[in-house]
């Protein structure tokens, strides 16, 4: 379990990240989700010890970062693939890790099969790709089988296939008890992957709770035969909409009361569902870009 | 540069916590002995600290074999010899020191290091350690080479051979590394950036003692640490111990301290 109260970095007179507190829980995958710059990395760099906290704690399993005795055995933490050294192969990479872990030559091996890179072992890192790179960085993280996993961007540079092996990955984590928290700034990976969602903008958090609470809210979408007159028969009934550039039309109604509304006016629908496709979307610029505006 | 293609098999999620993983014996701390271990590793698993080893090793074979195609007048003596490869070493062997430092800044490998052992200021003596290790043994090779060149020199020459004084030789010489590699590490603390770290190295205090005695005449020696660590080589400090010390403890002690204060506190990117 990550507990993270109050935590704040300045630099100077520019506040990176301001008093933010999130909790993320075993069993679940939370993303961690900010446009570029908005303090996800120096949070994440705050929580592993690398970056002291201007003030507010964070803890891991109840401990602070560095005072793990062997950390690596705790959590898993990638927070840059290309902070590895292209002049070692991949093998060499891990068998050092797994050395200072205290877990067997064998399980560098394994776990080298187990993200697939088991045909580059012997490959320097200077020749992966950033794909295979994010794949040894998650080996490397997994090696001391920890229950915790911090990855920083981990999506990034990988194709749509290890995008989908990497959510198999982590969702199978999660069910096993691990708590994972994961950042990002690719909405549609966070949204298939993650159970909650943390979301930083400007440094503070600015939205905090389950994919389905932060989703739910964004209403009914609704086509009509006759768009002028299912709009005129939806606002006669009282429900607000929203005009979409395609025809439909998005109402903070549910379907049902969408439906009757139609059915009352006579108008014919030709779809009615719950809003979402853009809804994170959505959701994170209207929360992302908001408080930057209102700061400047 | 070769391209890789990313052929990655696809791979039942389940496998990386499977059963094996209670397997695992428990989780211990890290002891100092580890982690000088590991950093002994890191040094010599990369080509760059192979080639850096290698051409050091490389150097003193050319100053040795120089040195018999050379010979003077007189007995073949291992302290000739010894001093003719270890010239070159000198001033390479710190470099070691300096890049045991500064490449986990330059590699941004520091952002693994730093995660996996938070306590950064164990993780740099254990740089320390392993960089005087190392050279230690690469000083040894150095050693090695220089008695084979003496022998073989009494052995194709008509020289005769001497190994006079070669116990103190041999003190003065690895106390030397060991200040030099050690002064090394300090700047490579100090300054993260490689190239910039080694500069510094060579000249900070050779313009010191450049510019020192005009400046300062004789007060200058309090401040010459090359003046300091070649009177501990010759293993006579002419009645200067107190300029000895103070040298040694200005450009050695003290960027050691500041060195691993500065990179306990710097800032991970």
């Amino acid at each position: 379990m990550i507990t993270v109260e109050n935590l704040t970095k300045r630099y100077g007179s520019t506040t990176a990240v301001q008093d933010v507190s999130f909790t993320v829980q075993p069993g679940s995958i939370t993303g961690f989700l900010g446009p570029n710059g908005a303090g996800k990395s120096t949070t994440l760099r705050m929580l592993t010890g690398l970056t002291p906290p201007t003030s507010g704690t964070a803890t891991i399993a109840g401990k602070r970062y560095a005072d793990l005795p062997n950390p690596g055995r705790v959590v898993g933490v990638m927070l840059d693939a290309a902070a590895q050294h292209p002049g070692r192969t991949g093998r060499e990479t891990l068998l050092l890790n797994a050395s200072l872990l205290g877990v067997p030559k064998t399980r560098a091996d394994e776990m080298l099969e187990a993200v697939g890179l088991g045909h580059a072992a012997k490959r320097r890192v200077g020749q992966y790709s950033l794909g295979m790179r994010q794949r040894l960085g998650i080996a490397a993280a997994l090696l001391g089988d920890p229950a915790v996993l911090i990855l920083d961007e981990p999506a990034n540079g990988m194709d749509p296939e290890g995008i989908r092996w990497m959510r198999g990955l982590l969702q199978d984590f999660a069910v096993r008890g691990g708590t994972v928290i994961l950042s990002s700034h690719l909405l549609g990976e966070v949204q298939a992957t993650v159970d909650r969602l943390v979301v930083i903008g400007g440094g503070r958090i600015v939205a905090n709770g389950s994919l389905d609470e932060l989703l739910a809210g964004t209403g009914t979408l609704v086509r009509g035969l006759d768009p002028i007159g299912l709009n005129e028969a939806l606002t006669a009934a009282g429900l607000n909409l929203e005009p979409q550039h395609d025809g439909s039309l998005r109402v903070d109604a549910t379907a049902e009361q969408v439906g009757r509304a139609a059915a009352a006016a006579g108008q014919i629908l030709i779809e009615l569902r719950q809003s979402d496709g853009a809804g994170l979307e959505d959701l994170f610029f209207q929360l992302t870009t908001t408080p930057v505006a209102a700061a400047a | 540069m070769t391209t890789v293609t990313e052929d990655v098999p696809t791979v039942a999620p389940a496998k990386h916590r499977a059963e094996v993983a209670t397997a695992l014996p428990p989780a211990r701390g890290q002891s100092f002995l580890k982690l000088v271990a590991i950093e002994l590793r890191k040094s010599v698993n990369t080509r760059s600290g192979r080639v850096l080893i290698a051409a050091i090793l490389l150097i003193a074979l050319a100053a040795l074999t120089w040195q018999i195609t050379h010979l003077a007048q007189g007995p073949a003596g291992v302290d000739g010899f010894l001093g003719a490869a270890s010239t070159g070493v000198m001033l390479l062997l710190p470099v070691i020191g300096v890049m045991a430092m500064t490449s986990e800044w330059t590699q941004r490998t520091a952002l693994t290091t730093f995660t996996l052992s938070p306590r950064r200021v164990r993780v740099q003596l254990a740089k320390f350690v392993s960089a005087v290790v190392l050279s230690a043994v690469v000083m040894t090779g150095v050693v090695v080479l220089a008695l084979a060149s003496t022998a073989l020199a009494g052995a194709v020459t008509d020289h005769t051979t001497s190994y006079a004084g070669l116990g103190g030789q041999l003190a003065g010489a690895y106390l030397t590394v060991a200040l030099n590699v050690v002064m090394g590490a300090a700047f490579g603390a100090l300054i993260p950036q490689t190239a910039v770290a080694i500069l510094a190295y060579f000249i900070a205090p050779t313009a010191w003692s450049l510019a020192g005695p005009a400046l300062f005449k004789d007060n200058a020696n309090w401040l010459d640490v090359f003046g300091a660590l070649g009177r501990i080589a010759e293993r006579d400090l002419h009645g200067m111990g107190a300029e000895t010390l103070t040298a040694v403890g200005v450009w050695i002690v003290l960027p050691t301290i500041v060195g691993l204060w500065a990179s306990s506190r710097r800032e991970v990117k």
